[in-house]
């Protein structure tokens, strides 16, 4: 905790101030630190939103996870190098152990039978024993405490230095660089890494080249997200992007942007605060956007799917009540124009009050007109109507004149088709069946055209005798 | 079936195993296969489950190391004519969610062709929805691969391996999960390729239609067990050794098509 | 001051069981404890291949203590595992939802549920600093050096020991009972859910129940050895252990041998380099599990290569013995 004071204390000499100072310093990027903690924080945005897609896709989360704790012995020994903080020496220390911890649980699902979530575990852990334990040695030393090496567990953009950007700029420009050489190998060999050998690409460098990259990614975050929490930032902005959109190419371009606009609003947040570590902050701002791309996003947002989901269901709803007021005008052989709520209940088998509802939701959708207990098709409702009873019937006919169905077992199918049946499979029914003027069950099929408003379906169907004959 | 027709080489095989021996874990799935393709032949591979029908496609391929043995193709070691190969593999090999569009998946059969580093071209676009015409997913370039039912995945990869323009393909299980029509139609386009004079090795696990599918048969039972046309191989007592007496529909099956080659 | 202490026999091998019995003998007592009652847990988690769930509970109980702390300012236990089994149900409940209304797979759904709880965490811990007697440091390390500085219990004249000591025994105790009390359907729900449930056992229930002494567990061994060492605790014994026999009981019994030597061996390291005993333990722990990896006779990388070359010579048996009457 000292230590995160100090950081802290190192870009205003004050410790206490009012957060809307703070936010002004911030967003003003008068103080040179502010600078380089943006800058640091968009490009490390920007990095592990692109590697993190890969891993996303690939199914490869945990070793994110892994790969990212695995670092820790790695910095410490990059500590060890002079004992200062040098981020050359601390890249070239964390990439070593997080190359080393990756080929670790290569060879251990290779040469054992543990799996890989098991060795993916233990590589974690060991390797982040490892690190606490170089850790507490160097706190004991004199300079150890000043060095500023707790910052990397929970991460202080605050402490980024101009050699800080500069590495985290050559990864950057290195990531994105060998992305945009590579896309076309590098989506082969995440997709079907079998096929691509059988091209002839040198699949286990494109490979190994990734998980470098990774490891690049991994490190270049370190100072700011801090090794705990690094692998929040490769994959929460990537699942974010993979649920807007479906398309590789696309996935890389969101994850990056999520991942900057995460990255910055950690930042940002974290520095309202005197002693607030960035990592966490970052992290909670990832998880704030998945959250709302979990429930807004347009095609596969549970918001949207629920509100398709209930609209469908509504319009089924509102078919089936009109359909039964047809079916009860019908059995009074169209005489009448309307029909009362207790006949509708009757026929649709449920409670009165359970009608009156199914007719108000009816009526605010203009489909029908209630006046005392009698209800009244208005002609969009009139239409509709004879529109479901013709697709139920229609499909009933074809069920049993083309595939052969006995004629007491269609209704239920196609009490589930009709709400289904587009206008281009009707117009098809209609062109396969050789006569469509009655059902199965011996009762006439209205037809659209005739379906005048507040009049029985005519077209003649209904003046002849039931049954079947007539026109072929 | 016409065996006057020319090879793509005069007198070289497409494909030649010598001695191919393959090991899990020190237990045996393929024994000292030895094989010389005919060229310009559909020829399936057919043998009970466990006899190594796919372990032999993916040691050709190279995906799977190989106790002892070479695979040639076209007289060179496979692995330095990968580009005259085409491969379609099984279909659950892959992760059907990946966010990849159809068209995207029918280009990467031309990656080997395009080289290292470079993009796509016009052309090659032009050859890949040549190929999903060939295979009637052309409607389909721009749908996400998830949304595809089991036939038109396979499809899909078909048309991938028929962008690869190869001389010689390996097929894993092309007609698994498919429907009639799918596979209907793989079949109408591998006659097809086998008439412009490329070789088809196909892993079939349907011995009735295997009959009528294939030029030439390939019994396998870890060890080849027959090679060679479909009449002279498809037999009841070469298929009797090569399912065993494990499964007696099969035998029967084998009996009543002897019958009636007789 | 150097970095690695100069190295003294009598005060590394020695001192511990003698002068220092009471500090680090008793801290060897603790991670012991700790781990033999999280490779208990650990050996079913890996057989259910659930191995990353272990991770992400050790991970996302810290906003449940967090919270705890803030509730009730104090370090009650009751308070702090309840809020440590909320955090793990809220955890199971967002890798649900996540994995079943979207398209991300498990792996993701993890990885998002517990690194947001965990950042959770410790801004919780950050922002209200001064209200948690909880720090970042005692997240990653635990408290063992503190654990002999408590007071001890006592009662009628024993003296049994510190409060976290007499809490760790007392679970272990309770994880042997329930692990022998319900052996057999841990083992069939873990290997074959379908016919457990066939056969009437409740295999849900087995589940949560699992995931509720885990969060328990995990609570527990958390004070002494940090959040994200737990993990380690929880693989290691029960990873050395199946490299070393494929039968379930004798894993549970060499899971616990491991624990104890990693206790043990760890303690003497964390002497030898004054270092932090947590960290140091888990490092002997990885080291145990490297001994078994090369040397387990029937798993071990060296017996098996030595026993590879020695079959080469004559492996392929004749052509006659295979096809004909396969």
């Amino acid at each position: 905790m000292a230590s995160l004071t100090a950081e802290a204390a190192k870009i205003g000499d004050l410790t206490q101030t009012r957060w809307t100072e703070q936010a002004w310093r911030f967003v003003s990027l008068a103080d040179p630190a502010v600078r380089y903690a943006c800058l640091g924080t968009v490009l490390l945005g920007i990095v592990c939103g692109l590697l993190g897609s890969f891993l996303v896709v690939r199914r490869m989360a945990l070793l994110g996870d892994a790969l990212s704790h695995a670092v820790l012995p790695g910095v410490a020994l990059g500590f060890l190098w002079n004992l200062e903080k040098d981020p050359v020496a601390i890249f070239i220390g964390a990439l070593v152990a997080g190359l080393a911890g990756s080929a670790t649980v290569s060879l251990l699902t290779r040469t054992t039978r543990l799996k890989e979530d098991t060795a993916l575990g233990m590589v974690l852990a060991s390797f982040f024993g490892v690190g606490l334990c170089l850790m507490s040695m160097f706190q004991r030393l004199p300079t150890g405490n000043k060095s500023g090496i707790e910052t990397f567990l929970f991460g202080q953009a605050a402490a980024l230095g101009p050699g800080d950007i500069r590495v985290m700029g050559s990864v950057a420009l290195v990531v994105v660089l060998l992305l945009v050489a590579g896309y076309k190998e590098f989506l082969l060999v995440s997709f079907d890494p079998g096929f691509a050998r059988v091209l002839a690409l040198p699949t286990v460098w494109f490979e190994r080249l990734l998980v470098m990259l990774l490891a690049f990614a991994v490190v270049s975050a370190l100072q700011a997200v801090g090794v705990v929490l690094v692998s929040a930032m490769l994959i929460i902005p990537a699942a974010t992007a993979s649920l807007l959109t479906d398309r590789f190419h696309r996935v890389l371009v969101w994850s990056a942007c999520l991942g900057m606009v995460s990255s910055l609003s950690g930042a940002f947040l974290s520095f309202l605060g005197t002693r607030l570590p960035t990592g966490p902050f970052m992290v909670l701002s990832a998880s704030l956007l998945f959250a709302m791309a979990l429930l807004f996003s347009p095609r596969q947002g549970m918001v949207p799917r629920w509100y398709r989901q209930r609209s469908q269901k509504i319009r089924i709803d509102h078919e089936n009540t009109l359909k039964a007021i047809y079916q009860v005008l019908e059995a009074e052989e169209f005489t009448g124009e309307t029909v009362t709520v207790a006949a509708l209940a009757a026929r649709r088998r449920v409670a009165p009050a359970a009608a009156a509802v199914e007719i108000r939701s009816l009526v605010s959708a203009h489909y029908a007109t209630l006046s005392g207990d009698r209800v009244a098709l208005t002609p969009s409702g009139w239409q509709r109507a004879c529109a479901i009873v013709r697709n139920h019937r229609l499909w009933e006919l074809y069920l049993t004149h083309t595939a052969q169905i006995a004629a007491d077992h269609v209704h239920d199918d196609a009490e589930k088709i009709e709400h289904v049946l587009g206008e281009a499979t009707v117009r098809e029914l209609e062109r396969r069946l050789p006569r469509i003027d009655t059902d199965p069950h011996g009762r006439p099929i209205p037809s659209l055209a005739s379906a005048v408003a507040g009049q029985p379906a005519s077209g003649g169907a209904s003046d002849r005798p039931l049954g079947y004959g007539g026109r072929s | 079936m016409n065996p006057e027709k020319p090879p793509a080489e005069l007198g070289v095989p497409p494909l030649e195993i010598h001695d191919l021996t393959v090991a899990y874990r020190n237990k045996p799935v393929l024994w000292g296969v030895d094989l010389v393709a005919p060229a310009g032949q559909l020829i399936g591979i057919v043998g009970p489950n466990g006899a190594g029908k796919s372990t032999l496609i993916k040691a050709c391929m190279g995906l799977l190391p190989c106790a002892s043995g070479w695979v040639n193709a076209f007289g060179k070691p496979l692995s330095q004519s990968l580009g005259r190969v085409g491969y379609v593999p099984q279909r659950e090999s892959v992760d059907w969610d990946f966010p990849v569009s159809v068209m995207d998946v029918v280009l990467m059969g031309r990656y080997g062709k395009i080289g290292l580093f470079k993009r796509p071209g016009a052309e090659d676009r032009r050859i890949a929805r040549e190929c999903l015409e060939q295979v009637q997913m052309l409607p389909f370039a721009d749908r996400q691969i998830s949304n595809l039912s089991g036939g038109q995945q396979q499809r899909v990869f078909l048309a991938r391996a028929l962008a690869q323009e190869s001389d010689l393909y390996f097929m894993d299980e092309p007609f698994t999960g498919v429907d009639a029509a799918t596979e209907a139609a793989i079949i109408a386009l591998l006659q097809g390729l086998r008439s412009r004079g490329k070789t088809i090795l196909v892993v079939h696990h349907d011995l009735p239609t295997a009959r009528t599918y294939f030029d030439w048969l390939l019994l396998l039972n870890m060890r080849v067990v027959a090679f060679g046309p479909t009449d002279q191989v498809f037999t009841s007592e070469l298929l009797q050794k090569t399912y065993g007496g494990r499964l007696t529909v099969l035998s029967e099956v084998a009996e009543a098509v002897g019958a009636k080659a007789r | 001051m150097t970095l690695i202490p100069e190295f003294q026999a009598q005060r590394v091998f020695v001192e511990p069981w003698t002068t220092e019995l009471g500090s680090h003998g008793l801290m060897a007592l603790v991670t012991f404890l700790v781990g033999a009652t999280c490779g208990l847990i650990g050996n079913f988690l890996i057989l259910r291949r659930m191995a990353l769930v272990g991770d992400a509970i050790s991970h996302s109980v810290l906003p449940g203590i967090a919270v705890a702390f803030l509730i009730t300012g104090s370090r009650g236990v009751g308070a702090m595992v309840l809020g440590a089994v909320v955090a793990a149900w809220v955890t199971h409940g967002l890798i649900e939802v996540i994995s079943r209304h979207s398209r991300l797979k498990q792996d993701a759904a993890i990885g998002i549920a517990f690194s947001t709880l965990f950042a959770l965490g410790v801004v919780l811990i950050a922002v209200f600093a001064d209200k948690v007697d909880l720090d970042q440091d005692c997240v990653l390390n635990g408290e063992l050096p503190m654990i002999p500085l408590e007071p001890a219990v006592r009662w009628g004249g024993w003296v049994l020991g510190p409060p976290p000591v007499l809490r760790l025994g007392v679970i272990l105790m309770a994880s042997i009972a329930l692990v022998a009390a319900f052996y057999k359907e841990l083992m069939l729900s873990s290997f074959d859910p379908g016919l457990a449930r066939c056969l009437g056992v409740r295999v849900g229930m087995i589940h949560h129940g699992l995931m509720f002494w885990l969060s328990l567990t995990v609570v527990a061994s958390f004070e002494a050895v940090g959040a994200i060492l737990v993990i380690a605790l929880l693989i290691l014994p029960g990873a050395t252990a199946s490299l070393l026999t494929d039968r379930m009981w004798p894993r549970l019994v060499w899971s616990t041998v491991h624990a104890a030597l990693s206790a043990v061996s760890g303690m003497h390291l964390a002497v030898a380099l004054d270092c932090s005993p947590a960290g140091a333990t888990v490092v002997a722990g990885a080291g145990w599990f490297v001994m078994a990896w090369l040397f387990s006779p029937t798993e071990g990388m060296i017996p098996r290569r030595w026993r590879r070359r020695s079959a080469a010579i004559d492996s392929r048996p004749r052509s006659s013995e295979f096809g004909q009457n396969a």
